[in-house]
């Protein structure tokens, strides 16, 4: 069903700012980011288009089944292990920027890694669940928080302190050629199509997405917004003063009418929802990846049973982002940020393309599928019988 | 037979065994009296037996209520569930003379509704299955009889609607009767403990007793279970919405009742998370509400000595236990427990400084909102919730509460009820051959 292709674009293109996208963008603000974000927006349209024929070729297939048609299967573990590294690492990073977060405006006595040792185990719990499981806890989940959110970007809008011509002043930098960086930054914004890699194991044979188009204009809205709002209320030099630019953002609004009057509040608990909800896709993504690549039997994408694998695997990531916060202070973990996503848009572009290919390659071969198996099928009904 | 069946049962009185003769024939009858209704004993077999206006042989093989039963060990069963033997001839015949004491056509007691069926189902499976049957008069009503529990062989039904009901819940549901061994199964309540995973916080199925309730639950297709002597029948497989559906709101006004549903589930959300978030706002983020609201709470919990979160547990605890003895006490003085509860919540117990008066409204928030449940198994459920989620708030304040829900939202989910999502919003689809999760199956 396509809506739930729509929740995990939205989810993606809203968690943009727990990755440092505006932070990135605003410094690049007379350089050339806004034909950065134009460029972004036209690659990752035609990525996502290109991916949206690939799962219309492989209906039902998650990434491990897709390769496994064309190759061995030891050439596929590398592969898979790249993919499932990229989802650790945008989960790890967002949980380890909101444990900081949480330090620097809920609770500043508590310590930060004592915040993301318990935000990592209520993610192993949820990364662990079934594939179906995940994609449930995703639609409630932007249910609740995405009217909030909604309400508040509208404040934001509406504001009077909103400074439009600093929105102006800024955009007449439009005619700078796009950097890599905030080219890569934006383009993350994009990504949501990705999560389809494993949810596309979900899709029904006769699975028909509607309404494609809706993705580019609302990816292009929210990153036009998280780069000129933050922009707007600080002006075109503050803005590029602050790392966490939203919550600072948020923090200039006031509800004037309620029991809560900071909307700092407001936001970041809806971000929190939004952020834990990221972390358990992908987890719960790199997990099935990883678990593809063990000799292991078919997947099953909602079984009664947790299997001990899950534990284990999930396990190890949360280890691994313990570990990162451990030995990562904040400015190591924006530096390491800024590149790993000019890394993670290396590695979509190339997989999207290398996926394509096989999915041109693979109409043919699908043939064959299909016809074995049905004969697979009518072989095996006589005995049924 | 008769020596039999005496050894087989231990020393009773009311086990009646009996050898009549008249001009032509010996027969042998046992019963046990008190389980039976005596006259219809003596309309089908003593009189005619006696009164020899027809050939009894001709009588007892015509009649259909007499079955044969040839299997010696299934005696004693038969007998206990109110069956009268009759031996005739060296064939064995039985005849169902069974008197069951019940309430009588009783009124809905637990799920009131004003405007709606008034009649609850009956203790009685026969007459529970009259009230089904002539509410849902379908050909395809389909209702299959099985016992359980190893000593009380408890009399249980299966009732569905044979076209519409879901195959592999049937099946489920089939192979996990077959699993349960308990011996003695005497309430619904028991039965649904057998069937699910009793450590799961929320019930996967529903009990009810009224018949509407169970009537649009077969039309939808799913199984229903009837146990003699309980007149709470179960519902499975059931969703958390379906808890918080009460039967008026397919009766009354609709905006008002699509109102009222919203409602409800504002109630569950505060009655889950208020006190938790107490414990949050007052120790870790006062400046979470806008700064009159703070001072005003502030001052408030001057008076009070300790953390918010002893204040919060003396609080449950007191309104739990006015809860439970409301409902254990006899009638009469129930009233009196609430109203001195009531008091002594209310006012003293703020001006003695144990407690804010900010709390006593949250107490008395979170124990409205949870009446407002109109399933009383999901509504017992949801009232334990909130103690798991004060111990985040404790240690994390807000962000803890944020990561407690997100662990609820994640475990009903996660949550299956007889193969069937639990916790789904807009899972309602005719077809489901384009639904996801469809390929693995």
């Amino acid at each position: 069903m396509s809506r739930y292709f729509f929740y995990n674009v939205i989810l993606v293109s809203l968690l943009n700012l727990m990755l440092f996208v505006p932070y990135l963008l605003i410094q690049y603000r007379y350089k050339g980011a806004i034909m950065s974000m134009l460029c972004a927006a036209i690659v990752g349209t035609a990525l996502a288009l290109l991916f949206m024929h690939v799962m219309k070729t492989f209906p039902g297939k998650g990434l491990p089944e897709i390769l496994r048609l064309f190759m061995p299967k030891p050439l596929t573990i590398p592969i898979l292990i790249v993919c499932a590294v990229m989802w650790l690492t945008a989960s790890s990073i967002t949980m380890y920027a909101f444990s900081v977060l949480i330090n620097r405006f809920f609770n500043p006595d508590t310590s930060s890694l004592v915040v993301l040792v318990f935000m990592c185990l209520v993610c192993m719990y949820a990364a662990t669940r079934s594939t179906l499981t995940v994609i449930f806890v995703l639609e409630v989940g932007l249910i609740v928080c995405v009217p909030i959110i909604v309400f508040l970007l509208f404040k934001a809008f509406n504001s009077p302190m909103l400074d439009w011509d600093a929105i102006r002043t800024v955009s007449h930098y439009w005619n700078r050629g796009p950097q890599v960086k905030p080219f890569a930054a934006s383009l993350f914004v994009f990504t949501g199509y990705m999560n389809f890699f494993m949810f596309n194991r979900l899709n029904s044979p006769n699975f028909r997405l509607r309404f494609r188009w809706g993705t580019p204009i609302f990816c292009s809205l929210i990153l036009l917004t998280s780069f000129f709002i933050p922009i707007g209320f600080h002006g075109t030099e503050g803005a590029a003063d602050y790392l966490y630019i939203w919550s600072v953002t948020s923090d200039t609004l006031i509800m004037s009418y309620g029991f809560i009057e900071r909307v700092i509040f407001v936001f970041l608990l809806m971000y929190l929802m939004l952020s834990l909800i990221f972390a358990m896709i992908g987890w719960h993504m790199g997990m099935e990846m990883i678990k593809s690549c063990l000799p292991e039997k078919k997947e099953a994408i909602d079984p009664a049973r947790t299997p001990r694998s899950n534990w284990v695997i999930v396990g190890l990531f949360a280890v691994l982002t313990v570990a990162y916060a451990y030995w990562f202070n904040e400015k190591e973990n924006l530096k390491i940020t800024s590149h790993w996503i000019v890394l993670r848009a290396c590695v979509e572009i190339v997989s999207v393309l290398f996926v394509f290919v096989l999915s041109l390659f693979g109409s043919g071969k699908r043939k064959k599928l299909v016809s074995h198996e049905n004969t697979s099928h009518n072989a095996a009904s006589p005995d049924g019988a | 037979m008769l020596n039999r069946i005496g050894t087989l049962f231990a020393e009773s009185r009311d086990l009646t065994l009996d050898r009549l003769q008249n001009d032509s024939l010996i027969i042998e009858v046992a019963y046990i009296s008190t389980l039976c209704d005596e006259s219809k004993v003596s309309d089908f077999i003593l009189v005619p037996f006696t009164k020899q206006e027809h050939p009894f042989e001709d009588l007892v093989k015509r009649n259909p209520s007499f079955k044969r039963l040839d299997d010696p060990a299934k005696w004693g069963d038969t007998l206990l569930h109110g069956f009268v033997l009759l031996q005739l001839n060296g064939m064995v015949y039985k005849l169902d003379a069974a008197r069951i004491i019940r309430n009588e056509n009783p009124q809905t007691m637990v799920e009131t509704v004003i405007m709606g069926p008034q009649i609850s189902l009956s203790e009685d499976l026969i007459d529970s299955i009259n009230i089904v049957r002539s509410r849902y008069p379908s050909e395809e009503l389909a209702v299959e009889e099985r016992t359980v529990g190893t000593i009380s062989k408890t009399r249980m039904l299966l009732v569905y609607d044979k076209h519409r009901v879901d195959a592999t819940v049937l099946g489920l549901i089939r192979a996990k009767l077959e699993r349960i061994s308990d011996p003695f199964y005497t309430a619904t309540g028991e039965l649904v403990r057998s069937l699910g995973d009793r450590y799961r916080l929320f019930p996967s199925m529903m009990v009810t007793e009224r018949p509407d309730r169970v009537c649009s639950a077969i039309e939808d297709g799913k199984v229903i279970v009837l146990l003699q002597g309980s007149m709470f029948a179960i519902i499975l497989p059931s969703t958390f919405f379906d808890f918080l559906h009460a039967v008026d709101d397919d009766y009354d006004s609709f905006w008002m009742t699509r109102a009222m549903i919203t409602l409800r589930y504002f109630a569950v959300v505060l009655t889950i998370t208020l006190p938790a978030l107490y414990v949050a706002i007052m120790s870790y983020n006062p400046e979470l509400f806008r700064v009159q609201l703070t001072f005003s709470i502030a001052g408030s919990r001057s008076a009070v000595p300790y953390p918010s979160f002893v204040e919060v547990f003396i609080m449950l605890f007191m309104i739990e236990s006015l809860i439970e003895a409301s409902v254990r006490l006899p009638k009469y003085i129930g009233s009196t427990a609430t109203t001195v509860g009531g008091l002594i919540l209310g006012q003293a117990a703020q001006q003695a400084g144990l407690v804010s008066s900010i709390m006593i409204i949250v107490t008395s928030v979170v124990a409205i909102s949870n009446f407002v449940i109109p399933v009383n198994n999901m509504s017992t459920a949801i009232r334990f919730l909130k103690y798991p989620l004060i111990v985040p708030a404790i240690f994390f304040g807000i962000s803890g509460v944020t990561f407690g829900v997100f662990c609820y939202l994640v475990y009903l989910a996660d949550l299956r009820s007889f193969g069937k999502p639990y916790f789904r919003i807009f899972g309602r689809r005719q077809s489901q051959s384009s639904d996801v999760g469809q390929v693995g199956r």
